[in-house]
C-alpha cells in the first residue's frame, strides 16, 4: 500500500469542486453527487432535492470501492476504477478520482450509463488537477487553541453518560 | 492524518477499535450509540454475517459539535476480529487516526489477543503511515468477568508502546466513553 499523505482542502479549491459537481450534475442528468476521501469521510455534494444520508453513504461507498481494487488484485488485474450498482430506480457510479479522492454519482433510470460515464470521465480529469496539487503540499494549520476547545466540547458531550 | 476542509470549516477524524473475535468491539459502538445524545450521533452501520458476527465493519458518526468555528466529527469503525478476515481490516485501517486495541481479559483468550495485537502492528507498519501521529489507546474489556488476567499482566504482553491503558465492561458501559475520550483526545492533539 502507498503512504497516506494528508488531504487539506481551502476555499478555492472547494469553490471550484462546486461548481465542477454542479455542470456535471447538469449535462449528465445524475440526481446527486459527491466527493469523498477513500478512507470513507465526506467532502462535498452537489444535489437539488435528493439528499441521502452522507455519513453513512461515504463510509460504505469508500469501504466497497476498497474491496472492489483488493479483488482486482486477487484476479490479477491491475486495478478496477469503476464500481457500478443498477437499481431499480436508481443507479451508484462510483469511480476513483486520485488515491485519496473518490467521486459518487448516483442517476435514474431515465438517464443513460453511457452518458454518465462519460461527463464523469471529463470531469475527473479536472477534479485531479485540482487535488493533485493538495496531496504533496497538506500540512494543517489547525488553530492553537483548537485542541483545548475541542477537549472541553469532549467534556460537555460525554458527561452525562 | 484527518481530512480537514477548510473551505466547509470542517475536520473528520477517523477511530477503529481493533482486537480478536468476540472482544467487545461491537458492544463499545452499540452502547456509545444507545447511551450518547442521538442529536450528536448518526446512523449505526453494521455489516455482519447472520450470527451477528462483523463481516466486514460497523460504522458510527459522532459529532463534537463546531470548535473554533471548525465542525468536528469522529468516525467510528470496528473490524471484523476473526482471523481470515485480514483483508477486510486492512482496508478498514486505511486512513486510521487513532486505534483503541479492545483486549479480552479472559486468560482463555490470551493466544487470539497476541494475534491480533501483531496483526494489527503488521498491517499499520504495511500501510506505511507515520505510526508517531496515530492515536492509540488499549482497553482492557471484560472486567467484570472471573478468571481474567491482571492488567499489569495484560500490559507487559500488549503494550510495547507505552500507550494508555483503561479498564472496562463494554456489556455494562464501565470505561467505555473514558476509553473513546482518551484516543479522541489522541488524535486531536497530534493534529494541533
Amino acid at each position: 500500500m502507498t503512504r497516506r499523505k494528508g488531504l487539506v482542502i481551502n476555499d478555492r479549491q472547494l469553490d471550484r469542486c462546486d461548481d465542477l459537481l454542479r455542470k456535471l450534475k447538469e449535462v449528465s442528468g445524475s440526481s446527486f453527487l459527491a466527493l469523498i476521501s477513500t478512507s470513507g469521510q465526506p467532502i462535498t455534494t452537489a444535489s437539488d432535492d435528493y439528499h441521502p444520508e452522507t455519513l453513512s453513504l461515504a463510509s460504505l461507498a469508500a469501504s466497497s470501492f476498497a474491496a472492489t481494487q483488493q479483488l482486482a488484485r486477487i484476479l490479477d488485474e491491475n486495478e478496477f476504477t469503476l464500481l457500478f450498482h443498477e437499481g431499480n430506480a436508481l443507479n451508484l457510479h462510483v469511480s476513483q478520482v486520485t488515491d485519496q479522492v473518490l467521486l459518487i454519482v448516483t442517476f435514474g433510470r431515465e438517464t443513460q450509463v453511457g452518458k454518465v460515464r462519460l461527463y464523469t470521465q471529463r470531469a475527473i480529469e479536472v477534479l485531479r488537477q485540482i487535488f493533485e496539487g493538495l496531496e504533496d503540499d497538506a500540512t494543517p494549520e489547525m488553530d492553537a487553541d483548537f485542541e483545548a476547545a475541542a477537549g472541553t466540547a469532549m467534556d460537555d458531550l460525554f458527561k452525562d453518560v | 492524518m484527518p481530512l480537514i476542509n477548510f473551505a466547509a470549516r470542517e475536520i473528520n477524524y477517523k477511530i477503529v477499535y481493533y482486537g480478536c473475535g468476540l472482544c467487545g468491539k461491537t458492544t463499545n459502538l452499540q452502547y456509545i450509540h444507545r447511551k450518547i445524545n442521538p442529536d450528536a450521533r448518526g446512523k449505526l452501520v453494521s455489516i455482519a454475517t447472520e450470527e451477528e458476527r462483523t463481516l466486514y465493519f460497523d460504522f458510527l458518526p459522532l459529532t463534537l459539535g463546531t470548535v473554533k468555528g471548525m465542525q468536528t466529527r469522529f468516525h467510528l469503525y470496528t473490524v471484523p476480529g476473526q482471523s481470515y478476515y485480514n483483508a477486510s481490516r486492512k482496508l478498514v485501517l486505511q486512513g486510521v487516526d487513532g486505534v483503541i486495541f479492545v483486549a479480552d481479559s479472559q486468560i482463555t483468550r490470551l493466544d487470539e489477543n497476541v494475534e491480533s495485537y501483531l496483526n494489527l502492528w503488521d498491517n499499520l507498519l504495511s500501510q506505511g503511515d507515520d505510526l508517531s501521529k496515530l492515536g492509540f489507546v488499549i482497553q482492557m474489556n471484560k472486567r467484570d468477568l472471573s478468571d481474567i488476567f491482571s492488567v499489569e499482566d495484560l500490559n507487559e504482553l500488549l503494550n510495547h508502546t507505552d500507550s494508555p491503558v483503561l479498564e472496562s465492561s463494554a456489556v455494562t458501559g464501565q470505561g467505555v466513553f473514558e476509553t473513546l475520550k482518551v484516543v479522541c483526545k489522541q488524535v486531536i492533539a497530534k493534529t494541533a
